[in-house]
């Protein structure tokens, strides 16, 4: 049905998913028992606690530099290492390097860490190492490869591969095409997601540092645990620093970067 | 390297459609020979089995040394071919550059081939290497550029600089697929103009869609046809001959072959 060339029909076509979903959203929430009163109540009790924690304990600021510095160790190392081994297996999972098997085995293997969040990775590998670092920069690193490993593969494939060709046709080898032709290539989008899985890595190392890796991470539990909630406010607010600044530090590179490209 | 002898080669698609057929001709040096015909009608393929980026499914591409020595791209393993490979340059209708590198780099991947791996990652080219690839870039005028992003070059700018990399490749057989199909009439006039005397010392093949092109500065023209040699002969194409060669496509040509001004058709190179 029409009217002054407006169509009803698609006026319904919009409608109805969208009721559709709120009824599907309102049901879930009443099956899950979610309900505004006690998002309320929490929200006070929330707020009060958060309070209680301060001010924080300025004595304990000295003693937790150690530990951001070892978490941020943790998270740069994962990244440097994650991102090196990540390189080498994106160029066995672009198509225009390597054979459709060795593809198809490479972007397995990847898309498989993928599926293991780095939490359980660290778990199985505490129960190999024991606690400490060791085990969360391997997971970390793990962790880079399932992430870098597909986007930087994804990025060599969409390299011009008559230019590949040309280089060939001098006679040059496959290292050779990767050092001279892909490398410089890839290097901005190599940087760009190094920074951008750095953010991630050292926010996910305070996560690791709880369940046994060290670090600002484990202080933060440990205080929690031994209910000093002023020393548990002061190694948040040390957290919120080392995520902030490593944010601020990638931001500035990646515009610097961006800034150079531009200029092309 | 004196000559190089294409013999017999076919290349068929899986379902039996023929792309190359019996395809034969051969080049000494000191002949530019440019290679005509429609678009699909076979001649980057031709090329490309030239230097083994494409084998034939049949024939043979023979490359005779100065010395007396033959090899058979078509049939040379994957190292061996790395090696003919080393000495026969190519320029592309694409350019195909390494635009973040600088053109002085994009230069000295000339003789990637020649240096070995370990070299090539760790240590790099020589200065000598450098200076020889400086004298390439000044044999196409672009020694103010050598330090400049490749990427911000212009495209006739583009071509000499890969023109001065199969130059410091110092090749025996120098391979040009539409190297001016991308340029303008005076950039392509330029790129010409430097291809042309390299021809002296080396046998020159080039892919060309310009009869007017090849008819100033080829020493000979081969036409191919679906797949077929119909024409290897003087560069001076009759207007027969290019209705046979381009068909549907003639009339563009032909608004092109005769408008051009005498005084460039007459021109001495």
């Amino acid at each position: 049905m029409t009217i002054n060339g407006f169509s009803l029909k698609r006026y319904r076509r919009t409608v109805l998913p969208l009721g559709l979903l709120l009824l599907v959203t309102v049901l879930a929430c009443l099956d899950c028992g979610v309900s505004i009163s006690q998002l309320w109540e929490g929200m006070v009790k929330g707020f009060s606690f958060l309070a209680y924690m301060f001010p924080p304990d300025w004595s304990a600021f000295g003693e937790m530099l150690q530990p951001v510095l070892e978490s941020i160790v943790i998270a740069v190392l994962g990244t440097s290492f994650g991102t090196f081994l990540s390189l080498i297996f994106a160029v066995f999972a672009a198509s225009n390097l390597t054979h459709p098997w060795i593809r198809q085995i490479t972007r397995f293997l990847i898309g498989f860490e993928r599926s293991i969040p780095e939490i359980i990775i660290l778990l199985i590998l505490v129960a190999a190492f024991g606690l400490g670092a060791m085990p969360a920069i391997i997971a970390l690193t793990l962790g880079c490869i399932g992430m870098l490993g597909k986007l930087l593969a994804d990025t060599i494939e969409e390299i011009d591969s008559v230019m590949l060709d040309s280089m060939t046709s001098v006679g040059a080898n496959k290292l050779q095409v990767v050092f001279y032709g892909i490398l410089p290539q890839i290097l901005p989008n190599l940087v760009t997601y190094a920074l951008f899985r750095l953010e991630i890595n050292i926010r996910l190392s305070v996560i690791l540092g709880a369940v046994g890796a060290g670090g600002i991470g484990y202080e933060l539990e440990y205080a929690f645990n031994m209910l000093n909630y002023h020393r548990a406010m002061t190694a948040f607010l040390l957290i919120l620093l080392m995520v902030l600044g490593t944010e601020q530090v990638s931001n500035l590179v990646k515009k610097r970067i961006k800034g150079r490209e531009v200029l092309l | 390297m004196c000559s190089i002898e294409v013999n017999h080669i076919s290349k068929k698609l899986p379902d039996g459609r023929k792309l190359l057929d019996d395809i034969s001709f051969w080049v000494n040096k000191g002949e530019f020979v440019g290679i005509l015909g429609a678009s699909g009608a076979g001649k980057t393929l031709t090329l490309r089995c030239l230097n083994g980026l494409l084998r034939p499914d049949s024939g043979s591409v023979l490359i005779r040394e100065e010395g007396g020595a033959e090899q058979d791209i078509c049939r040379a393993g994957k190292k061996e071919l790395r090696k003919i490979r080393q000495k026969i340059g190519v320029i592309f209708q694409g350019y195909h550059l390494v635009k973040r590198l600088t053109v002085l780099e994009n230069v000295l991947i000339g003789r990637l081939g020649q240096i070995g791996s370990i070299r090539s990652i760790l240590y790099g080219f020589t200065d000598g290497e450098a200076e020889e690839a400086l004298l390439a870039l000044e044999k196409v005028k672009l020694t103010s550029h050598a330090s400049a992003r490749t990427g911000s070059l212009s495209g006739g700018e583009l071509q000499r600089v890969a023109i001065a990399r199969a130059i410091f490749q110092s090749p025996t057989l120098l391979l040009a697929d539409e190297p001016i199909s991308n340029l303008d009439p005076s950039n392509a006039k330029v790129i010409m103009k430097i291809i042309k005397p390299l021809s002296e010392n080396l046998p020159v093949i080039g892919v060309f869609h310009q009869p007017e092109m090849t008819a100033h500065y080829c020493t000979r023209v081969i036409a191919i046809k679906e797949g077929r040699v119909i024409y290897d002969g003087s560069p001076h194409l009759s207007n027969d001959l290019l209705v046979e060669i381009y068909g549907d496509e003639l009339k563009q040509i032909e608004i092109s072959y005769h408008s051009l001004p005498s005084s460039l058709v007459n021109e001495q190179v």
